[in-house]
């Protein structure tokens, strides 16, 4: 089965391909070079004067797992008022769209694919919660997914790192942690902080030791990404840094960086971590300072964690920051727990307001970053979902990023104070096609190295994204023509006609399998459940079919 | 059977028969019959001790063949306007299909647990919580405080396992300090120190926890009580508890929500999670509600990422149940005029007669709370009738046989029991954790899913 897609306008940056007019190919659910002239073509779509990109990735979105859906149990509310959205950025609709932060696990699958996204990964898989977060994405249709496995919190991490073990201990239980948990990545959250909230601290800095373990996040910090680093996993340390949503945190961001070592290492949902003391109101921007630091940091990415104003959750690890945050909860309700000696976690609801002084800022540090962040290969395009906004206002954000005018209009509503402490309007950067095909496509694939996804080269996942290009590009964004998922027609005019199930990608380093010995004590002597049933099989991801283990590795 | 086919396996398997889903049992499985050889709870070897039962599906009381059965029951859901899919004891692979072919019958769901499920997220839903897990529990709670609950009614070996540990990361577990809240029948020696002291118990009954709780959270927060006691509890006592939840280093609020039977009790529930949130501002201190059965946890989770919402305990009308039953036997729906299908555990046979027993008319039927039982048969952890249970010659222990009670199903499909007769997925009542379930012993009953997609081929 051939399929050719005719004359369509590729934006693939993976093969520097801007706007270069090609067909494409598709047999057997990849992308190929040529046919033979004996091949025959079973279908061709023509694609003259569209937008052909590959399937986007999302590569920070919590889609999966047990604080998503505590919010959602949490939140009943959510899914019978949002129907009537009236939020001043409220977004063009896809057909079937709720407006939801906390949205079903079906509903996230068809909401994605809807937008031309076809893979995305969930950044806070606990280790000991990481069989919900598959059972959860098992049920979600469509897309790929994948997740990133948090350790540093953990007390078996912790007291390797306290009792000095050497690199090679720590190596191998990150190693077997990734194989247990069937992840791709490794993140870390608050590195010591969630620890440290159960031994009654309630703020941790890069440089202030855990009380009991006597470490400091930055050990934590450059253990994990030294081993992260040494076991050849493509996907850099993920960092949430300490001190989430204070004011004045850019420091401890900073710090953070500079703390890297010239390790590679992502910082995640950097808009969170940005904030300066100036002003009145002791809370100001300091997103210049952030984006002078990772446009000299080559080894450093980012993603921004864009808010957008209206009604979410924020569902983060960070049980220690979120338990500071709970008293800003909209609704005034909030869950934090600690679990299983392992991590935590807090889910708070937020509604940010066009008006209220920090949530303005917050929105133009965010856009700050996007626009004063000089390589779109290290930026990436997230809301966090649902913790700055719903994945679904993605088509949005794109277009305050590409239309400087729109993005004006947008300002001029902000509060009158925080306009003043932003120099937004002095930015008058417009994304491209092209980097945006970047930010969403290339630039995640290579940094979770996915081989296979986010180009239109031969050998790639047939996965692609035709849109109709318009001037609006939330139009555009928010509904394209076509969705190809492994070579299959999905998407049509914005509407699912047809439902797959997407693959899981894990990576799967090799590791001294003498490592369990020591698990297997700590586990009988301080657990509550088997060694044996925290691994997570891989007869467990494949589901009975309806799965699939994709696994990848660095070389 | 030959003596050549005579195999002895031990093995070490998961146990679903409350929500702490003990997963360290020793089983020994001889020529497939199943002997819990150590770690096993009373209800641990009921569990894995229960025979396999009859296996033949019955239509009307009367055997059939599965595919008669199936056809039987898809033709009942297919002419239903208002099918209700109810008991839903089941683990998450079972739970999804059941939940996929309600939402292509439009029919309602109910878990059998569903009233004392409800008291937990009516809390949740309306303040949230500051909860912990019970690895936590086991490594670092110093002083720990059960309220309304002996917790090892429902979670036998709740002490054994996360209280009295040989050892802890970050306390010492044979020191911690137990104080039970409650009820004068609460079975409190479990709460004793391994060779030190008895847990202290201030009794009240569990009606007036709310009121009591209510001037302990005061107290917490250092407000003035000119009362010298509440409820008959003298307010010196609950301002000794007072000062030790605020010294302790990780004070851990446990309570059960099925044992906080009366009306309101979500009262309770939240002035125990107002109180944690209090602690929380100087101390550290965490709820941990317990309990769990029949895959509520399991059921309630999946039901909210499949379909946004949680499950609830609202009255639904329906014109047909469907009740799903996979653990045991033992709990059925109320009798109704309705019709019924069963899709469950057959560990004990159900009635085949269609005529009823006449002690068991219309005006006998249980009310919410399992009320108006007419024998001392043990309540069950939640609100579904109790059949009455009999001693049986030929079942194993711990099960008998059914009386006439249950109402004759129209059509009952007997089902293999996940951990037991077939593999599945369960959480454990901290939500946290995630357990695999495994088949132990070889029969050839059908799995829940394969009987609910047989049953949606048909529809």
């Amino acid at each position: 089965m051939i399929t050719l897609l005719k004359n369509g306008k590729l934006y693939d940056p993976a093969h520097n391909k801007n706007g270069v007019v090609e067909d494409i190919y598709i047999r057997d659910g990849y992308i190929i070079a040529k046919v033979n002239a004996a091949d025959k073509i079973n279908q061709t779509i023509d694609l003259t004067g569209k937008i052909v990109m590959a399937g986007a990735i999302d590569m920070h979105s919590h889609i999966g797992g047990g604080k998503v859906n505590i919010a959602r149990m949490m939140l009943p509310e959510f899914r019978e008022a949002l129907k009537q959205y009236s939020e001043p950025e409220a977004h063009i609709c896809t057909p079937n769209c709720s407006h939801h932060a906390t949205p079903t696990s079906t509903e996230t699958g068809f909401r994605y694919i809807e937008m031309g996204y076809t893979a995305a990964f969930e950044p806070a898989i606990l280790p000991i919660n990481a069989r919900q977060a598959h059972l959860e994405m098992a049920d979600t249709p469509m897309i790929d997914k994948g997740g990133y496995t948090m350790l540093g919190n953990d007390d078996y991490f912790l007291r390797l790192l306290s009792d000095k073990t050497d690199q090679k201990a720590i190596n191998d239980y990150v190693a077997w942690t990734l194989h247990a948990t069937q992840a791709i990545g490794i993140k870390v959250v608050n590195p010591g902080g969630i620890s440290a909230f159960k031994f009654n601290q309630r703020r941790l800095n890069l440089d202030e030791n855990n009380v009991y373990y006597q470490v400091t996040p930055r050990d934590i910090l450059k253990s994990l990404s030294r081993a992260v680093n040494e076991l050849g996993i493509a996907k850099p340390l993920h960092v949430h840094c300490n001190n989430l949503g204070a004011a004045g945190n850019f420091q401890t961001t900073l710090d953070t960086i500079q703390a890297s070592d010239g390790v590679p290492m992502h910082l995640t949902h950097i808009q969170f971590h940005s904030y300066g003391l100036e002003g009145d109101k002791k809370f100001s921007s300091a997103a210049a300072q952030i984006a002078e630091a990772i446009n000299i940091n080559k080894h450093i990415t980012a993603d921004v964690g864009q808010i957008l104003f209206g009604q979410t959750v924020t569902a983060s690890g960070d049980s220690m920051m979120q338990h500071l945050n709970a008293r800003h909860a909209s609704p005034k309700k909030s869950v934090i727990m600690d679990i299983e000696c392992d991590a935590g976690c807090g889910v708070v609801p937020f509604k940010y307001r066009d008006q209220n002084y920090v949530n303005a800022l917050q929105w133009a540090i965010g856009l700050e970053l996007f626009l004063s962040v000089t390589d779109p290969w290290r930026i990436f395009l997230t809301t966090d979902h649902p913790n700055g906004a719903p994945f679904t206002s993605y088509p949005h954000l794109i277009r305050l990023l590409m239309d400087k005018s729109f993005r004006n209009e947008a300002f001029a509503k902000l509060n009158l104070d925080a306009q003043a402490m932003t120099n937004l309007p002095s930015l008058t950067r417009e994304y491209s096609l092209y980097e945006i095909a970047i930010m969403t496509r290339a630039g995640a694939a290579k940094l979770i190295g996915l081989k296979n996804c986010g180009h239109l080269g031969a050998g790639a996942q047939a996965d692609i994204t035709v849109y109709s290009e318009q001037a609006n590009k939330e139009a555009m964004f928010g509904q394209p023509d076509y969705v190809f998922k492994n070579g299959e027609l999905v998407v049509k005019d914005g509407k699912v006609v047809k439902v797959v199930w997407g693959a899981t990608h894990v990576t799967k380093p090799v590791f001294d399998m003498s490592v369990e010995k020591n698990l297997k004590q700590y586990f009988d002597k301080y657990h509550t459940i088997q060694l044996d049933n925290f691994k997570i099989s891989n007869d467990e991801i494949a589901d009975n079919g309806r799965g699939k283990l994709v696994s990848h590795s660095k070389t | 059977m030959k003596v050549a086919s005579h195999k002895i396996n031990c093995i070490t398997a998961t146990c679903p028969a409350c929500g702490l889903l003990c997963d360290d049992i020793a089983l020994e499985n001889n020529n497939n019959k199943i002997k819990v050889l150590t770690k096993g709870c009373e209800k641990a070897v009921s569990f894995f001790e229960q025979p396999v039962g009859d296996t033949t599906p019955l239509i009307n009381g009367k055997p059939a063949t599965l595919q008669q059965a199936i056809a039987h029951a898809a033709k009942l859901i297919k002419t239903s306007q208002q099918p209700l899919f109810a008991g839903l004891s089941t683990d998450v692979q079972g739970f999804r299909a059941i939940y996929n072919l309600a939402q292509k019958t439009n029919a309602s769901m109910q878990h059998m647990n569903a009233q004392s499920m409800t008291r937990n997220l009516k809390v949740l839903q309306s303040s949230g919580w500051q909860t912990t897990t019970l690895t936590e529990v086991k490594n670092r709670a110093d002083l720990i405080v059960c309220i309304g609950t002996d917790v090892v009614s429902h979670n036998p070996r709740f002490f054994e396992r996360f209280v009295w540990a040989e050892t802890a990361l970050f306390t010492e577990p044979h020191r911690r300090q137990i104080i039970y809240i409650g009820d004068k029948y609460l079975k409190t020696k479990h709460g004793q120190q391994p060779h030190g002291y008895s847990a202290e118990h201030i009794q009240c009954t569990n009606e007036d926890l709310p009121e009591i709780l209510a001037v302990l959270n005061a107290l917490v927060l250092n407000k003035p009580i000119k009362a010298k006691q509440v409820c008959g509890v003298a307010i010196d006592q609950l301002q000794e508890l007072a000062d030790d939840l605020k010294d302790a280093q990780y004070a851990v609020l446990a309570w059960l929500a099925a044992d906080l039977d009366f009306a309101h009790a979500e009262l309770a529930i939240g002035q125990i999670t107002q109180m944690v949130s209090t602690l929380n501002l100087n101390s550290r201190a965490a709820g941990l509600p317990l309990g769990g059965s029949d895959g509520d946890t399991s059921a309630n989770n999946a039901n909210t990422w499949l379909s946004g919402l949680t499950l609830n305990d609202e009255v639904i009308e329906h014109d047909l149940m469907v009740w799903v039953n996979s653990f045991g036997s033992e709990k059925s729906p109320k009798i109704s005029e309705k019709p019924l299908i069963v899709i469950g555990n057959n560990s004990a046979p159900l009635p085949r007669s269609r005529v009823p027993s006449p002690a068991y008319g219309r005006g006998l039927l249980m009310n919410d709370k399992g009320q108006g039982q007419t024998t001392s048969a043990p309540q069950s952890q939640d609100s579904p009738q109790t059949p009455v249970i009999s001693p049986s010659p030929v079942s194993g222990r711990g099960v008998g046989e059914r009386s006439d009670a249950a109402q004759i199903p129209e059509v009952f499909i007997p089902i293999a029991t996940p951990g037991l007769d077939c593999s599945g997925t369960l959480f454990r009542i901290d939500s946290s954790v995630v357990l695999p379930l495994m088949r132990v012993r070889e029969n050839a009953l059908p799995t829940l899913s394969e009987v609910v997609n047989r049953i949606e081929a048909l529809l």
